[in-house]
């Protein structure tokens, strides 16, 4: 952007007048510039060392989001804090793991329509890498490419790091009047009705639907917006749950603590997944209309639809794992 | 509409008020500050909103309109008299307004007042809930304020209250809290964090104090400028340096030099640079087809410069 260097006037203050004069050169500090200039120069020898394969991924990522369609502001920001530079890196890291790690396998995609959209699926596996999964899945092999709003846990934004990470990638804290907004913006975004309950359960509830919460479905008719289910498998084996420690998460003001096979056993590296092979279908759209300030038995109708879907693809996918070995390959 | 009276108006936004009301209407205005050259046939009566004299001169002078600038917003004085000076002071404005039949009274709050709170939505509407004083009680008058002049609204079906939240302001003359913030060097930031945050230049929020006069506006309204922006950029654009800290370590020396007054408000502002706190304003926009006619660029360029129009 063109800026035009300012005159200075006789300021009072040494501190104030070392700012003026960084302006005056440039718009800013040459702290700041410096700061650009390392992580500039990091960012290119990271490249020179990286895989050629990676080199592509990145390519391709560069070329699918130019495609999507985003409204930003003069500094690359969309209206909810994504910002394509930032979220290049993330989708750089999620598309290694969706590629190479959890190998995802994806039907259907091509079934999300344009405009807005609710995808609704299964949770499961102690930290959201599902939803990292079907994101970066619509991301990379959805036409147009787009990218999916999740609704992120209350608890998310306290967070540090986590917060920025998930903010820049075009997620969001999942209160009603942001998914109403993004709607009403015809952006596609994705919910656990499930939650908590359905993503920190044991493994042998795997698979098992919990109680699906009545929200989404509110707002899908308030905003006469198409449902696309969405079933996962895979997710339940990455990080088995053996137990969620209601108190210790309450006294860490986390929704869930939970133990797996190998978290807190083996400290840090406890956290690293299982490199189960993912499989992602997604379903029909179903259209619902009706009153979306209803009584909650009506709503809970509607919810048993699509709750029946998404059991119903699970079930078919479940079907065709038929070894241990089929958890993996 | 044919004489209106500006509470404040030796403040930086009093003046930009002033001057664009200045030659349509008659203008008054009381502040305890002096405005030495006030442009031609504008009329300043030093005075204290708590006094009786404050009283005799809207009774006398019996303005249609009253533009409620006048407010302690820093944290130099006893927070007691900052108390006084804001709830006390605006109880009066809207009172008079009653009595002496003003028609329309534009109380200028704050987006403050909701808070700055993780669970936030991006977007709060004027129906969201005022939360500030859960976080940052030192300022709970702004959130008094504010619902003061909401309990007028709905009292008073006759008078023209307007309370409008603006979000943050940037200016060369206004004397806002973010601006003191940005105006460091070293600008200390939560590590680990960094909401987006909009802003507004000095010159819009005039501008739309004037609309919600034309308009003769009733009700609540956010005011929101261009856009938003993390508040590293703001940083950056404003040719400062953030210098993230671990919060711990910021809250307490915060705390620390607040009370040798070194630093220019308490520890509960920290919140205001760590969750989002985000304004939907298309309320304004639909009543009154407010457009900023800065933009984020020019709002960051512009703050700051003349640092010298207050002399």
């Amino acid at each position: 952007m063109a800026v035009t260097a300012p005159t200075v006037p006789a300021l009072p203050s040494a501190r104030v007048r070392g700012r003026a004069a960084a302006r005056a050169t440039s718009r800013h500090h040459p702290l700041v510039e410096l700061a650009d200039e390392l992580a500039e120069s990091t960012g290119r020898a990271l490249r020179a060392l990286a895989p050629s394969a990676v080199l592509r991924l990145e390519e391709e990522i560069e070329e699918r989001l130019a495609r999507v369609p985003l409204r930003k502001n003069e500094y690359g920001y969309d209206p909810w804090g994504f910002h394509p530079a930032v979220a290049r890196r993330i989708l750089l890291l999620t598309s290694l793991f969706y590629r190479y790690y959890f190998r995802v396998e994806l039907a259907g995609v091509e079934r999300l329509p344009a405009g807005r959209v609710l995808v609704v699926a299964n949770h499961g596996g102690q930290i959201a890498l599902d939803a990292a999964m079907i994101a970066t899945g619509v991301f990379l092999e959805g036409e147009p490419p787009r990218i999916l709003r999740g609704m992120g846990e209350y608890w998310l934004p306290r967070v540090p790091w986590i917060n920025i990470v998930m903010v820049r990638s075009g997620s969001v804290v999942g209160t009603p009047k942001n998914c109403l907004d993004l709607l009403h913006r015809d952006e596609a975004v994705i919910v656990f009705p499930e939650g908590v309950r359905g993503m920190n359960k044991p493994y042998w509830q795997a698979y098992r639907l919990q109680r699906f919460g009545l929200g989404f479905m509110r707002l899908a008719l308030a905003t006469r917006t198409p449902i696309v289910p969405v079933a996962v498998v895979g997710s339940e084996e990455q990080a088995p749950g053996i137990a969620n420690l209601r108190s210790v998460a309450r006294l860490l003001g986390m929704p869930a603590f939970p133990l797996t096979l190998t978290w807190p056993w083996l400290g840090p590296l406890g956290l690293v997944p299982f490199p189960v092979k993912y499989r992602i279908t997604f379903g029909e759209p179903m259209e619902f209309s009706g009153d979306a300030h209803a009584e909650d038995e009506a709503i809970e109708k509607l919810v048993r639809q699509v709750k029946r879907r998404i059991r119903t693809m699970l079930d078919r996918m479940l079907e065709k794992r038929k070894t241990i070995l089929s958890i993996f390959f | 509409m044919r004489r209106v009276l500006i509470t404040g108006i030796s403040g930086g936004l009093g003046r930009l008020v002033a001057r664009r009301l200045h030659g349509r209407v008659e203008v008054l205005g009381v502040d305890r500050a002096p405005w030495r050259r006030p442009p031609k046939g504008i009329r300043i009566h030093p005075l204290d909103l708590r006094k009786k004299k404050f009283e005799d001169l809207i009774r006398t002078e019996r303005p249609d309109a009253i533009v409620h600038l006048g407010f302690v917003r820093h944290f130099r004085t006893e927070p007691a008299l900052r108390h006084e000076v804001n709830v006390l002071g605006t109880r009066r404005v809207l009172e008079y307004a009653v009595e002496y039949g003003v028609r329309q009274v534009v109380v200028f709050s704050s987006s403050y007042v909701y808070g700055a709170l993780p669970e936030n939505s991006y977007y709060l509407d004027e129906d969201a809930p005022l939360n500030v004083s859960r976080t940052y009680p030192e300022v709970r008058d702004l959130a008094e304020v504010d619902m003061l002049a909401t309990a007028f609204l709905w009292r008073h079906p006759d008078l023209g209250v307007v309370v409008l939240r603006p979000v943050n302001i940037l200016g060369p003359t206004v004397r806002s809290a973010i601006s003191q913030y940005l105006r460091m060097e070293y600008v200390p930031t939560v590590l680990g964090f960094n909401p987006m945050m909009q802003f507004v230049h000095e010159e819009d929020v005039a501008d739309a104090i004037v609309l919600a006069l034309e308009h003769e506006l009733r009700g609540i309204f956010n005011l929101v400028g261009p856009g938003a922006v993390p508040l590293h950029v703001a940083i950056r654009e404003t040719g400062g340096v953030p210098v993230p800290l671990p919060e711990f370590v910021l809250r307490r020396t915060i705390r620390r030099l607040f009370r040798w007054r070194l630093f220019p408000f308490p520890d509960g502002a920290v919140d205001f640079v760590k969750y989002p706190c985000t304004l939907d304003g298309r309320r304004f926009v639909a009543e009154t087809g407010f457009r900023p006619r800065h933009s984020l660029p020019d709002v960051f360029a512009k703050f700051g410069r003349g640092d010298d129009a207050w002399r």
